[in-house]
């Protein structure tokens, strides 16, 4: 009888522990408005909450740097059990209160340094970059293509890079004009900086900034874009070409769902970093969802051609395998293979292998065909 | 070169409006240096009524909130007699605040009709035309000058030295909210917090820069407009950071400051008027 | 209905005043928290929560720092009438003279103080700059100071982004960190850099005692009340002026050397460094009406403001502007009520 009753309190108990949410807050370092980096991560967030049934989740907006601690006490305090950092930033904050919470999970979004209860994620983009500079190169007609870029850190540079290099794959004497605005967020800045490049005769345009504006701007000149980091297609329907998406929220999804079987724990997080590409589904080619390129601009894309291995091939046709195989499990093709020498005759990447990891992610220098300021080039 | 003179003129527009707003009011003695927060506001309200009612309605709405922050700035620095700079600032962190607060909504929504730039910037060259003609060829402009100048000697002569002040805080109000509407439905169509980007305190160290006089605005605005494009177009070729290109149009405003000699200011600026004092 | 200048106001009409314009801005800001779509009362309860608790406190105290310091310095400037509207710019200034001296300098027991002394020295010439072009070319310093800022924030995006960017920092935007020599002392595990708050406390009793128990402070007021009759009198103006302004740029400069040395640990984009303490700093000295020492009073409460509009984001997830929302109704009901307790109202033509 005793067992009979220590078993039904132990079935309630795993019952109620099932029944249990998991509480999971995100710390954002931008306002969640405005089609950029924070709506990306929130929207992640959003999703995962709907696919998750067990999932409780809080967030804190705009977040400054030196914020990031008292805030991150907050939210232990109440009852998180996994806490997002969505900013390289917050790393130093991050890496604290891990050694202060040590029960606590954390998981830091483009950071490097890890720890027993701190994973690292990131979602990139070169591959779509790369895709999206094939399209450029193919369709414009000036031969310069233009590029807003907020600062030059590594990421941006890598995606400037991959983007560079696909433009010159289609068209080898294209060139890529590049303008900082230095800031994140700051329409005004994208706006002139759009003008700036249009006045060179740019037609073609790809940027980091938090906002539509550079595809706006481009649009009133009949220019076409690429749009960042969220569907833009709707902001000019005829003129945005494709895009680089992401999906946040198939890493929160993921993560989430280990920690709560308990594969994560806060002990054995010292490995685990996510740097997710086209084939874990967590960044996407494309104008909108499901639209890698705009119907408009495919017959256009399909009568260019470009040069592969000594073969004509239709840049569309090429876009589109080469995004089947980098969406496959095991992709073979990289756009960062060597022999690949910077703008300066130095080789970066020597021939026969790809970029590894620590170069993909400290990358300084720029590829042949960038042209524009490049603070911190190497010498 | 066409598109640089194009892109100072439809990126100083705004600045010049918000200088222009600013210059009328300090002409008859009031500081207003809560522009910054009006036009957020006016901003927010005349995207806010686009949305539902289209965007000469929502150029109404953006006037019609900068009027009222006008009015509400004369409230304390008229009426009340506070003390003018800071009760300015006051009203800009006010304006910022509150449509940061109340725009939350807003964020990030597509805006369909948009106002032509070409047609605001025409307008507001004009503008300046006209308060140069209102300011020194009409009799509302004279009492506006003198209430400035002497409001004491005005006020002997029968001038409503308050009314007047009012009158110069509503037209200038207005023409700071046609800024922020320009802003939000021509500009970059759309709402975000922040989206007035420091323009507001631009605008008013140009009234500085302008000397107080509306003709001469439309010059330092288009400058600013200038330099602020030539920061983009100048970089890369040549070998000078893009940092110091973001700086060039700050800089260059005071060197020009520096350059031009003492500019003179309104002799009863930033004075509450007493009367029997 | 028109109001008249009172020359002997009853403090009883002043306190009402008072109590009417507060009572006044409540009521609007409760207005706003509706129209916002949360209840006034949760709000006004999460504005006044980090009292409640040691981590509140904590919050306060580090957002004091900073405005305690330039705060001091402003109540002087603008009594002098140097209208230093370029704190943000001093304050990235002071960080970058800290950076430099934690960086470039052999580091040692003296680097703190080094840091403090080249930081604090930036900030003064930075604000002196502008004293002297409005001395020598009537250029107006609220023209100047706040180009400076711009001047000042770009200065710091070239040297993070270009010749200091730190070794190990993967190609970011920041310095490498401070070593040990150069990084102030907290208090417990919070982020309040107790050495600085000292030294805010200590900027507050001295300009205090300097403006009102020294001949030098009383030609700082004279110049402030009356720069005319200050002029008869055969006070220096101009090297009042600049003095003024090398004062309150050097209190801002210590604010941005304790905030990278305390908090940040290192140089990086001006945007997290100053966080618009300088804009505050400018509300706090106002509010304090002139008088060093009532900034002791003041910055604590805007910095009880400013952590209220934390855990408002936190909790409601309310912008952060909403703290601007309070500051301005705040100095708006303020200097309505200190206005209107100086009149009387006449019921006449």
């Amino acid at each position: 009888m005793r067992r009979l009753l220590a078993f039904l309190l132990a079935a309630l108990g795993l019952s109620l522990a099932q029944g249990e949410k998991l509480k999971a807050c995100f710390i954002y370092v931008g306002p969640i408005g405005d089609a950029g980096w924070t709506y990306a991560h929130d929207l992640g967030r959003k999703k995962a909450e709907a696919a998750l049934p067990w999932l409780e989740t809080r967030y804190v907006e705009s977040v400054p740097e030196a914020q990031a601690l008292p805030v991150m006490d907050r939210f232990v305090r109440e009852g998180c059990q996994v806490i997002f950092a969505t900013s390289f930033g917050y790393g130093e904050a991050v890496l604290e209160a891990a050694k202060k919470y040590p029960e606590v999970i954390f998981a830091h979004a483009t950071g490097l340094k890890r720890a027993p209860n701190v994973a690292t994620y990131m979602a990139d983009f070169y591959q779509v970059y790369y895709l999206n500079g094939l399209a450029a190169g193919a369709l414009t007609k000036t031969g310069k293509v233009g590029y807003v870029a907020a600062f030059p850190i590594p990421e941006v540079k890598r995606h400037i890079n991959a983007f560079t290099l696909g433009v010159r794959a289609v068209n080898p004497k294209a060139q890529v004009l590049v303008r900082w605005i230095n800031a994140w967020y700051d329409p005004a800045k994208a706006r002139e900086a759009t003008e700036a490049l249009l006045a060179q005769g740019a037609d073609v345009f790809a940027f980091t900034e938090d906002t539509p504006t550079v595809i706006q701007t481009a649009a009133r000149k009949g220019a076409y874009s690429f749009g960042h980091y969220t569907p833009m297609l709707k902001f000019a329907p005829d003129h945005v070409v494709s895009g680089q998406i992401v999906h946040w929220d198939v890493i929160y999804i993921d993560f989430l769902k280990k920690v709560k079987e308990g594969v994560y724990t806060a002990k054995n997080l010292e490995n685990v970093d996510y740097f997710w590409l086209l084939q874990h589904g967590a960044v996407e080619v494309g104008a909108d969802y499901g639209v890698p390129i705009n119907p408009k601009h495919v017959p256009l894309l399909r009568k260019a051609q470009m040069t592969v291995g000594g073969k004509k091939v239709a840049v569309y046709d090429r876009i589109m395998a080469l995004l089947k195989d980098m969406s496959s499990p095991k992709p073979t093709f990289d756009p960062f293979t060597g022999p690949i020498k910077d703008r300066k005759g130095v080789v970066r990447i020597p021939a026969g292998r790809k970029a590894s990891l620590r170069e993909l992610l400290t990358m300084e220098w720029a590829v042949p065909g960038v042209v524009g300021d490049w603070p911190g080039e190497p010498k | 070169m066409e598109e640089a003179l194009l892109r100072a003129v439809l990126f100083g527009t705004p600045i010049l409006l918000a200088s222009l707003g600013a210059l009328v009011s300090e002409r008859s003695g009031v500081v207003n240096l809560g522009v910054e927060g009006i036009m957020a506001l006016s901003a927010l309200a005349a995207f806010g009524v686009a949305l539902g009612a289209g965007p000469y309605l929502g150029l109404l709405a953006g006037v019609g909130t900068g009027v009222l922050g006008g009015m509400v700035l004369g409230l304390f620095a008229v009426t009340l007699r506070a003390n003018q700079f800071v009760a300015g600032l006051a009203v800009a962190a006010l304006g910022l605040g509150a449509s940061g607060l109340l725009g939350k909504r807003y964020e990030g929504l597509p805006l369909e009709w948009t106002l032509p730039e070409g047609g605001m910037a025409l307008l507001a060259f004009l503008l300046a035309l006209f308060l140069h003609h209102l300011l020194y060829r009409s009799r509302f402009g004279l009492y506006l000058r003198s209430v400035g100048e002497n409001p004491k000697a005005a006020d002997l002569f029968g001038v409503s030295v308050d009314g007047v002040r009012y009158g110069a805080l509503a037209l200038g109000g207005g023409l700071i909210g046609l800024a922020g509407a320009y802003l939000s439905l021509a500009y970059r169509p759309s709402w975000t917090d922040g989206m007035t980007a420091g323009l507001g305190w631009v605008a008013i160290a140009l009234v500085i820069l302008a000397a107080w006089e509306p003709l001469r605005a439309v010059l330092g605005a288009y400058l600013f407009g200038l330099l602020f494009f030539l920061q983009f177009r100048l970089q890369g070729s040549v070998p000078i950071p893009s940092e110091a290109f973001g700086a060039m149009p700050y800089l260059l405003v005071i060197l020009v400051l520096a350059l031009s000699g003492r500019a003179r200011a309104p002799k009863a600026l930033g004075v509450p008027f007493e009367r029997g004092r | 209905m028109r109001l008249e200048l009172d020359p002997n106001p009853r403090p009883q009409k002043t306190f009402l005043a008072y109590a009417l314009f507060l009572l006044l801005a409540f009521l609007l800001l409760g207005a706003l928290f509706l129209a916002y779509g949360v209840s006034p009362l949760e709000a006004y309860a999460l504005l006044l929560s980090p009292l409640t608790d040691p981590l509140g406190l904590a919050e306060i105290a580090r957002r004091t720092i900073p405005l305690l310091l330039i705060g001091a310095g402003l109540s002087l400037a603008f009594r002098v009438g140097f209208f230093n509207i370029g704190a943000e710019g001093q304050l990235l200034l002071g960080a970058v003279g800290a950076a430099y001296a934690a960086l470039f300098l052999p580091v040692g027991p003296w680097t703190l103080p080094l840091m403090f002394l080249l930081g604090g020295g930036l900030g003064a010439i930075w604000a002196g700059l502008a004293a002297w072009l409005r001395v020598r070319f009537g250029a107006s310093e609220i023209l100047t100071t706040l180009m400076q800022n711009y001047l000042a924030y770009y200065l710091v995006v070239y040297l993070v982004a270009g010749p200091w960017k730190g070794q190990m920092v993967f190609g970011f935007l920041y310095t490498d960190r401070f070593p040990q020599e150069a990084q102030l002392p907290r208090l417990g595990e919070t982020l309040v850099h107790w050495p600085t708050l000292l030294l805010g406390v200590a900027a507050a009793v001295i300009l205090h005692l300097l403006l009102f128990r020294t001949p030098l402070g009383f030609a700082f007021r004279v110049q402030g009340e009356n720069p005319l009759a200050a002029r008869y009198l055969g006070l220096p103006g101009g090297r009042l002026l600049f003095l003024t302004a090398l004062i309150s740029g050097l209190l801002s400069g210590f604010a941005g050397v304790g905030e990278v040395a305390g908090i940040h640990l290192r140089l990086l984009e001006p945007a997290q460094i100053s966080l618009g303490y300088g804009f505050t700093a400018i509300l706090a000295a106002w509010l304090a009406r002139g008088r060093p020492l009532l900034v002791l009073l003041t910055a604590p409460l805007l910095g009880l403001i400013l952590a209220g509009g934390d855990a408002l984001k936190l909790s409601l997830s309310m912008p952060f502007r909403v703290v601007d929302v309070v500051s301005g109704l705040l100095l708006l009901a303020l200097i309505g009520a200190e206005a209107l307790g100086r009149h009387r109202i006449l019921w006449r033509r």
